[in-house]
C-alpha cells in the first residue's frame, strides 16, 4: 500500500503561490468524486501541512513587513 | 552820476515782478535731486535731463516747507508706497518765489502721487515690452524647479534683516527639511544695486550646476529704492538665467519689473522661505502617501491571504470526512445497482433455467419410454426368433463337448452326446452312424 501514496515535495521548497494551489488542488480534488480513498489520509496531512506553512509565512511577512515600514516612518 | 539801485531795491522789483499769476500755483513735472529735509524742511533741485544725452538742461532749486511737508510726505507714501528722493520723476504744484538773500526758489504746496505711479508703471511696461520682443520675457518663468529644491544659491545684502528672517524661516522648519544655502552677497540699495546684482548672478550661473535655484531678497529699507529693480540689464539676466530666480525683495503692494521675470514672486523673504519649505514637504507628502499605498496594499494582500487560508482550513475541515460519506454512498448505490440487477437479470435466467430442467425432464421421458417401446418389440421379435422357441415347437439340439453337432461322421464310436429339448436334457451314447 505505502508504494501507491503520492508523493509531495517538500514544503519549504514551495512558493507561497505554489504551496496554496497545491492546496487549492488537493481540496478541490477532496471534494471531487475523483478523490482516491486510499489517498485521503495522506492528501489531509499534505493539505494541514501546506495551511500551516502558508499561515507561518503570512505572518512572518507580515511582521517583517510591519518593521520595515516602520523603519520608513522613521 | 546815475543813480543806482541797492541790491536790495533790485531784488524787490525782481520779486514783485515775479508776483505774477502765471508763476503762482502752477503744475510741473521735474526730476527730484538733492533731496534732503534738514529741520523738518525739505530741500531738492528740481531738474530736467535730455531724454538722449541725459545733459541736465533745467534747473530750478525748490523747497517745502515743513508745515506742508509732513501731510504732502505721507500721503505720498501712502498713495505710491515710495518715499521722495532723488531720480524720483514727479509732478508738483508750486510758486516762483524770490527772496532777498536767498534767491528763487519754486515752494512746493503739492504733489500728484498719480503722475509718479503713472510714470513707474509706463517704464516698466516699456521694459516688458522690449524682454517681449527680444523673445525672452518668459524664460525664467517657463523654467521647471526640481522636486525638492534644497540647494539655494541667495542674493541678498549681508546683515539684513530680510535675509536673517529668510535663514532663520528655512533652519527651523517643522519638517526638518535640510537646506544647503550660501550667500552671494550684493548692494541691494543704491546706484550700485543693479551692478552688484548681476555680478552676484554671473557668479552663481559660473557654477549653476551646484544650486537648484537663485532667490534675490530684500526685507526692510526704503521701499522707493525698489526704483532700482525697475531696470533692463538686471530683468533681462534674471529672464534669461539657467536656474530659476524667486524674487523677494519689495512689500505687499510693490510691483517690479522683476516681478513679472522671474520664475516666482513672493512678496517677502520669510514667503520665499515657507514656499521652499512648502515645495519639501509636498515631496515629504508623496513619499509618506506612497509609504502608506505600500503598506495598505501590502496589508491588504495578507489579509485576502488569511481569509483565503481560513476558507482552505474550513474546506480542510470536512472534506476527508465528507469524501469518506460520499465513498460509503457510492458503495451503497453499489449494492443496491447489484441487487437490482440480480432481480432483473439473475431471476428470470433462473426461471429459463426451472423451465429447461423440466423440458430436459419431460424430454427425458419421453426418450425413455420411446427406447422402452422400440425394446420391448426388438423383446417380441427376439423371443419369435430365439431357439426356445424352435426347441418348443419340437425341435432339439445336440452337442459334443460343448459344439453343436451338424456332421455325425465327425463324432467317434462311443462319443457322449448332450441333446437339449424345449423342456430340458439329456445324454446318449453314440452306436451307430448314418450319413
Amino acid at each position: 500500500m505505502e508504494t501507491n501514496q503520492p508523493k509531495f515535495t517538500p514544503v519549504a521548497e514551495l512558493s507561497y503561490n505554489q504551496a496554496v494551489a497545491e492546496l487549492d488542488a488537493i481540496l478541490r480534488n477532496m471534494q471531487s468524486d475523483a478523490c482516491d480513498i486510499d489517498a485521503l489520509t495522506a492528501y489531509t496531512r499534505r493539505a494541514t501541512e501546506l495551511l500551516r506553512e502558508c499561515r507561518a509565512r503570512l505572518t512572518a511577512t507580515d511582521q517583517e513587513l510591519r518593521t520595515i515600514l516602520a523603519d520608513l516612518e522613521k | 552820476m546815475a543813480s543806482a539801485l541797492t541790491l536790495q531795491q533790485l531784488n524787490r522789483r525782481v520779486a514783485q515782478t515775479l508776483a505774477t499769476p502765471a508763476l503762482q500755483n502752477v503744475w510741473v513735472v521735474a526730476e527730484l535731486s538733492d533731496l534732503r529735509v534738514n529741520h523738518g524742511h525739505c530741500y531738492m533741485e528740481l531738474i530736467e535731463k535730455d531724454p538722449d544725452t541725459g545733459a541736465v538742461n533745467a534747473r530750478m532749486r525748490a523747497a517745502i516747507w515743513a508745515n506742508m511737508f509732513a501731510r504732502i510726505n505721507a500721503e505720498f507714501y501712502a498713495a505710491t508706497n515710495q518715499r521722495l528722493e532723488s531720480g524720483l520723476k514727479v509732478m508738483v504744484c508750486g510758486s516762483v518765489n524770490f527772496h532777498s538773500a536767498f534767491g528763487m526758489s519754486f515752494i512746493i504746496s503739492a504733489i500728484n502721487p498719480a503722475f509718479t505711479m503713472g510714470e513707474a508703471e509706463r517704464r516698466r511696461r516699456e521694459i516688458l515690452q522690449r524682454l517681449q520682443r527680444e523673445g525672452v520675457l518668459d524664460l525664467n518663468r517657463s523654467l521647471e524647479w526640481t522636486d525638492t529644491p534644497n540647494r539655494i544659491a541667495v542674493i541678498s545684502a549681508p546683515g539684513a534683516a530680510g535675509y536673517g528672517d529668510f535663514i532663520h524661516q528655512l533652519f527651523t522648519n517643522s519638517q526638518r527639511l535640510r537646506f544647503s544655502i550660501r550667500l552671494f552677497p550684493a548692494m541691494m540699495q543704491g546706484a550700485n544695486t543693479v551692478p552688484s546684482v548681476i555680478a552676484a548672478l554671473d557668479a552663481i550661473a559660473a557654477e549653476s550646476h551646484l544650486w537648484d535655484g537663485v532667490v534675490i531678497i530684500r526685507g526692510g529699507g526704503a521701499t522707493s529704492e525698489l526704483a532700482a529693480f525697475d531696470d533692463y540689464n538686471l530683468a533681462a539676466n534674471v529672464a534669461q538665467f539657467p536656474l530659476p530666480v524667486i524674487v523677494g525683495i519689495g512689500h505687499e503692494r510693490d510691483v517690479t519689473v522683476l516681478d513679472y521675470v522671474a520664475n516666482m514672486r513672493v512678496k517677502t523673504p520669510t514667503a520665499a522661505a515657507e514656499w521652499l519649505i512648502a515645495r519639501g514637504t509636498a515631496a515629504l507628502d508623496y513619499l509618506r502617501r506612497t509609504c502608506a499605498e505600500i503598506l495598505q496594499c501590502a496589508t491588504d494582500r495578507i489579509a485576502s491571504s488569511h481569509t483565503q487560508l481560513a476558507y482552505m482550513q474550513s474546506t480542510l475541515d470536512v472534506a476527508p470526512q465528507a469524501a469518506i460519506t460520499r465513498a460509503q454512498h457510492h458503495l451503497q448505490q453499489a449494492t443496491l445497482t447489484l441487487a437490482a440487477s440480480r432481480t432483473g437479470r439473475i431471476a428470470p435466467e433462473l426461471t429459463r433455467l426451472n423451465a429447461t430442467i423440466q423440458a430436459i425432464g419431460t424430454a427425458a421421458h419421453n426418450a425413455t419410454t420411446r427406447a422402452a417401446e422400440r425394446l420391448s418389440s426388438r423383446h417380441s421379435l427376439l423371443k419369435a426368433l430365439s431357439p426356445e422357441a424352435t426347441l418348443s415347437r419340437g425341435y432339439s439340439i445336440t452337442t459334443y463337448q460343448g459344439r453343436a453337432v451338424t456332421d455325425p461322421a465327425a463324432l467317434p464310436a462311443g462319443a457322449e452326446l448332450t441333446t437339449t429339448v424345449a423342456h430340458g436334457s439329456f445324454t446318449s451314447t453314440l452306436t451307430d452312424t448314418k450319413a
